[in-house]
């Protein structure tokens, strides 16, 4: 077999991989200075949110698509136990 | 911080590109293999601070990455089976007729050999395969004996070619 890795990439994709990826820490920074902010608000927000659950609905909403995938990724389920439910 | 910051620009200046290239032969399109770089330098930059520094970094980076684009796949063929999304995400990996595929018709042939390997098989493959490791460094990243990796890549090694041959 001939080693080629049958892949390519955009032009110039590595430099502005490099330049994305070395944002991460200052971002991240930026994230890390708000924690005081983020506490005060979800004060604000838990407030909120606890007279709109009294007041409107206890009704359950219907879980994302991404909380079903990561409950049957936790819960050990298997592809071929998925295909017989469907 | 500075020091950390100093260490993660060292690690992506020399690990993003080979990082790339082994989350790409797991995942096969270059869209997923982008967007797990950026999830995986953000595990790295988060861990980094509790890393021991005698241990070795490239064995770190590549389980964090193969752990994540692993994990990726799982998500994306749980998806596939509860038709959430209705495309098996493998078939349009492989027929991806984005421009960042080699049009080579030898090429595609080779991809879609790559691609119709199980996962696992298939890191091992990339690895031995593409990124020449020894068994003794997979073993380290996978945590899988180096008895095993070998049937692993043997077995890998014979379908692709076997794909490729029967593709003729």
């Amino acid at each position: 077999m001939k080693k080629t890795m049958p892949y390519s990439t955009p032009e110039g994709y590595f430099d502005s991989l490099q330049g994305r990826l070395s944002e991460i820490p200052a971002r991240r920074s930026r994230i890390n200075l708000t924690p005081y902010l983020a506490l005060a608000a979800s004060f604000a927000l838990a407030l909120l949110a606890g007279n709109y659950i009294l007041t409107k609905t206890a009704a359950s909403q219907p879980a994302s698509e991404e909380e079903i995938v990561e409950y049957l990724i936790d819960s050990g389920t298997t592809l071929a136990q998925l295909e017989d439910a469907m | 911080m500075i020091e950390q910051e100093k260490l993660f620009n060292d690690l992506v200046r020399q690990y993003s590109e080979p990082l790339y290239w082994h989350v790409r032969t797991i995942v096969g399109s270059h869209e997923d293999a982008d967007d797990l770089l950026q999830d995986i330098f953000i595990k790295v930059w988060k861990a980094l601070p509790g890393f021991r520094g005698d241990a070795d970094y490239f064995s770190w980076l590549w389980r964090i990455a193969t752990n994540e684009a692993l994990s990726f796949l799982r998500k994306a063929k749980v998806r596939a089976a509860l038709s959430f999304s209705r495309i098996d995400p493998e078939a349009e990996r492989v027929s991806d007729p984005n421009p960042f595929f080699d049009g080579d018709k030898a090429m595609a042939a080779l991809r879609k050999a790559i691609a119709s390997l199980p996962d696992k098989q298939r890191v091992v493959f990339g690895m031995r395969y593409y990124e020449e490791l020894s068994y003794e460094q997979i073993s380290s990243i996978t945590g899988t004996s180096v008895g095993a990796l070998k049937a692993s890549y043997h077995i890998a090694y014979e379908k692709v070619k076997a794909f490729l041959t029967d593709s003729d």
